[in-house]
């Protein structure tokens, strides 16, 4: 929220905001960033952007590509790479939260991704 | 007597010099209330669903949440708007994607993408596919016994609507008191303005971490306004204001001090005009500004809610002023933010069973005895 000092906004793992409306999310959950993205986009159409993140992840992701970021993260993860780890890293190489869910959903029909619980996934 | 202790509560007194004036705090801390107001709040009472003007045309559309339901709100080729579940009378799919007022749909008719029932926008059964009329899978059916689906049993279901001026109204109940009875003089002081006039110019959307009600009585009132809102407070004069109450509506008349270009507002009293209808919607008539703004107060859950906030000026295209004004408005949203949001906090340890209302807080008293109302009806 767009209340808190700025010391709270340096120590919140993922920070989202939407520039159109000047608002902003801080969460230590990675999926509470697409929750907030589908709250935002259902009533305005805007793109909520990643400003900040810091996902708990112990490799060096060197994949250009969904299914390749999804394939290097899974072993990181019990049950599915949240869906906000990976729109997190997919913002670090230029693509929007509404980009990456939509190309969640494609490679998904493709059956090359699957999600082992919601909002997780899993590359085959 | 303040009330600490959670046995001590009472429900909201008729008389607002009782210290049992306000909401007892589990009413808005606690996870059952909320699935409790869906139904009871706002499955019961008419809910603001958007402007008129951004489906002007017939079969643009936008879809609206209210609780656990989905709507679609669409202007019907006879030009009245419409609203439906956004539910397919086959098999329950979700129809049509989320879709903002702000950037409506259009299409000559509703089609579910599972199996393809098609409806008319009056909500009628158009068609089904073919697979629907003949019986050629099922070994044990001949295709002249397949039933026929009737369209207008089969049809979309209607949820009730009614406007206010450009404003559009659903009501999720069976059985609803009108709009009219609702709105009371809220309506025919609106109606009596050129709202429709004015186009929908942007709409800002934030999340803020406390129940709907406590930001809804913030609202309400404007005690905290003279240490809180020094910016704004400066053009006012407080003791020249008023908080008219009626039954299910509630105005802040906001005196300015010095007079005012007409020109600056859209109705005649020198004032600022805040209206309130029960349960989560304002119209914000700000006195300083051609346009007018409204508020939508939604609850995410029990500790979240929405503000929609939606701005309309004569031009759909911000003009530098208008900019400047909507910066204004932000900032007043934000003071107030921090507020609820501290107030959240406290309410949230469980310390204060019950608070208290002073005398200039009436507004606050009449929303929580609704509140009440509605909770125990």
């Amino acid at each position: 929220m767009s209340t808190h000092d700025q010391e709270s906004r340096d120590q919140a793992s993922y920070v989202a905001s939407c520039p159109e409306c000047d608002v902003d999310l801080r969460t230590e959950t990675p999926n509470e960033i697409v929750a907030f993205y589908r709250r935002h986009y259902r009533v305005t159409g805007h793109e909520v952007q990643i400003e900040h993140a810091q996902p708990e992840i112990d490799t060096d992701v060197t994949g250009d590509g969904l299914k390749d970021v999804v394939g290097q993260l899974q072993d990181q993860y019990e049950n599915g790479v949240p869906f906000g780890v990976v729109a997190a890293v997919m913002s670090e190489r230029g693509q929007s939260i509404g980009e990456t869910l939509d190309e969640i959903h494609e490679v998904r029909m493709t059956g090359s991704l699957y999600e082992p619980q919601d909002d997780h996934l899993g590359a085959f | 007597m303040t009330r600490w202790d959670d046995s001590r509560t009472q429900n909201v007194s008729d008389d607002i010099t009782d210290d049992t004036n306000a909401l007892p705090a589990k009413y808005f801390t606690e996870e059952e209330i909320f699935e409790m107001e869906k139904d009871k709040v706002f499955g019961q009472y008419w809910i603001y669903a958007g402007h008129a003007n951004t489906i002007s045309e017939p079969g643009q559309f936008f879809t609206r949440t209210i609780g656990d339901r989905q709507l679609i709100i669409v202007r019907g080729e006879d030009g009245e708007v419409k609203a439906f579940d956004n539910v397919c009378a086959h098999r329950g799919s979700k129809m049509v994607e989320d879709t903002p007022m702000t950037d409506p749909g259009e299409g000559s008719r509703i089609q579910c993408p599972y199996h393809l029932w098609t409806y008319d926008l009056d909500g009628k059964l158009r068609s089904t596919p073919k697979s629907f009329e003949e019986a050629s899978l099922n070994p044990d059916l001949e295709d002249e016994e397949v039933q026929e689906f009737d369209c207008e049993t089969n049809g979309l279901n209607d949820v009730h609507v009614d406007t206010i001026g450009p404003l559009i109204f659903v009501n999720l109940s069976d059985d609803p008191l009108s709009l009219a009875e609702q709105a009371g003089v809220m309506k025919d002081r609106l109606e009596a303005l050129p709202l429709e006039e004015y186009e929908h110019a942007t709409r800002i959307v934030s999340e803020v971490e406390c129940n709907w009600k406590v930001f809804a009585s913030n609202y309400s009132e404007c005690d905290h306004c003279q240490a809180n809102h020094q910016d704004w407070i400066e053009g006012i004069a407080l003791d020249e204001s008023e908080l008219e109450v009626n039954d299910y509506h509630w105005v802040l008349h906001y005196t300015h001090e010095a007079d005012v270009d007409d020109e600056l507002r859209i109705h005649d009293e020198q004032e600022a005009q805040f209206h309130y209808l029960w349960p989560n919607f304002t119209v914000n008539m700000y006195g300083t500004a051609d346009g007018y703004g409204t508020y939508i107060i939604d609850p995410i859950d029990t500790d979240r809610f929405q503000l929609i906030a939606d701005y309309y000026f004569q031009d759909g295209e911000l003009s530098e002023e208008e900019q400047e004004f909507v910066r204004t408005s932000r900032q007043l949203q934000e003071e107030d933010f921090e507020l609820v949001e501290r107030q959240w906090e406290g309410y949230k340890t469980g310390a204060l069973a019950q608070a208290q209302l002073g005398p200039n807080e009436h507004t606050v008293h009449r929303f929580h005895q609704l509140a009440q109302e509605a909770y125990d009806s």
